[in-house]
């Protein structure tokens, strides 16, 4: 396998796009990001695009070839990748494989979702529908309910860490202000969070992600030839790790520790041969509170059951020693499904170039991406560095 | 003697999807029946409701939804 490195990014702003299509978001993310790698749209030989939803939410399948005519491609082969919220590292993943595998010098990798103009409890159904339609939505579980459920049974373990999860929002809130792609430029504060309008007991509404508009691309190269065209540094895909679990939260082995994140780290870190003490920053899937906790755990930052101090510490805010969700995360930047995996790693190349203007992280050389789909059943990790 | 299981989590659901929405709110658990662990409804629940982790509940039958539906003893 050869070595593969991103050499374009491009997204839209995250947000409530009523006049927007899924043809123009993804023309607007895909065009900037062809534009940024400085090469011809004749060298992207295949495009693989992430979509969670659209045909529920938007009636519209067949996005690979919406994408395609969309941004003049012509005949490549082009495809999409499924797998709830983790979509776009799914795609991400295939698209680095075929490039690794030596199938193609260039390919380009897309994600997109239009989910604000239905309303919240259709929004809410689509999303269930990640979860086991009999088994778990059939029975009124939501998604936030399901992390709620997640998130009490955290409290039972290994004690209340409801501020500490009220302060993940409030961080994110805090660096997307510094984001010009963030969905929301707003202050919160821990009493807002914690007497936010009840969703499902312990989460209220500013303890769940965004419903968002939104649309992020790719390219990605084998790295000789990154070296070759590309203006800007190059950032290198040093490791990838995917692993699965159980579709449904009560069959898991644990309620607390998302053993999927555990294995596709694990494969992660092994490949790209270093630990998480040597990741300068990361973007962990905060698609609740209660998520990035749990996560920064599961990804070996912090000890089990000693993320809520951490947090409480500052070690993962802004300025600490791990900068987690710099962009603003899927709570504030926000959450196009589809398109989340791929923002996340829009986030990290725009930090190890050192162009993230006042959010820029400190320490920039190895940067990490951890996105899961439903109650953890699908997780990526991906880990960068700049070169 | 009634079939009954353990609340392994719970939580009260205020926003519920479209088919739920005139239900809320309303109570899921994940409940342990016999080493096996399942999400659950749970018939009841009101403001005044006390619930907590450990605490037996016990199985309707006859309901129809394949036993995923328990009580409050």
């Amino acid at each position: 396998m050869r070595s593969v490195s991103v050499i374009g990014i491009g997204e839209t702003k995250m947000g409530r796009f009523p006049d927007k299509s899924l043809r123009d978001l993804i023309q607007e993310a895909g065009e900037k990001a062809i534009l940024d790698a400085g090469i011809e749209r004749g060298d992207i030989k295949a495009l693989y695009m992430s979509n969670f939803n659209a045909q529920f939410l938007c009636g519209q399948g067949h996005i690979g070839p919406l994408a395609c005519e969309a941004l003049g491609l012509g005949n490549i082969p082009a495809l999409r990748v499924e797998g709830a919220c983790a979509s776009g590292s799914l795609a991400f993943r295939q698209a680095l494989i075929a490039v690794a595998s030596g199938l193609y010098d260039v390919v380009l990798v897309g994600g997109v979702e239009k989910m604000t103009h239905r309303s919240t409890e259709v929004v809410t159904e689509g999303i269930a529908s990640a979860a086991d339609i009999a088994l778990e939505a059939g029975l009124g579980a939501t998604f936030p309910s399901l992390f709620a459920m997640i998130a009490n049974r955290y409290f039972h373990e290994y004690g209340n860490v409801r501020d500490e999860m009220a302060l993940c929002a409030v961080q994110n809130h805090d660096n997307a202000l510094l984001n010009p792609d963030a969905q929301l430029h707003k202050k919160i504060t821990l009493e807002q969070v914690k007497n936010g309008v009840r969703i499902a007991d312990p989460l209220t509404v500013f303890d769940c992600s965004l419903v968002s508009d939104g649309a992020a691309f790719l390219v990605l190269a084998a790295t000789d030839l990154a070296r070759a065209v590309s203006r800007k540094r190059v950032v290198e895909v040093i490791g990838c790790g995917q692993a699965g679990d159980t579709l449904t939260l009560a069959s898991k082995r644990s309620l607390t520790t998302f053993d999927a994140t555990l294995h596709a780290a694990a494969k992660a870190y092994a490949m790209a041969g270093i630990n998480p003490a040597d990741v300068g920053f990361a973007e962990v899937h905060d698609c609740f509170t209660i998520t990035q906790l749990i996560n920064i755990e599961d990804l070996g930052f912090f000890q089990k059951g000693k993320g809520a101090l951490a947090i409480a510490q500052g070690k993962t805010a802004a300025k600490g020693s791990i900068p987690i969700n710099l962009s603003g995360g899927l709570k504030a930047k926000g959450h196009p499904i589809g398109a989340t995996g791929l923002s996340q790693i829009f986030e990290v190349v725009t930090q190890l170039r050192g162009d993230a203007g006042g959010r820029q992280a400190g320490n920039a050389e190895i940067g990490l991406t951890h996105n899961i789909g439903g109650t953890a059943a699908t997780c990526v990790v991906n880990i960068f560095r700049g070169r | 003697m009634s079939r009954r299981g353990t609340v392994e989590t719970y939580t009260v659901v205020h926003s519920g999807s479209e088919a739920f929405k005139d239900q809320t709110p309303y109570l899921l658990a994940v409940v342990k029946e016999d080493g096996r662990k399942r999400l659950a409804l749970i018939e009841g629940y009101t403001e005044s409701t006390e619930i907590r982790i450990g605490m037996e509940v016990e199985i309707v039958t006859g309901d129809g939804k394949d036993n995923s539906v328990y009580r409050f003893i």
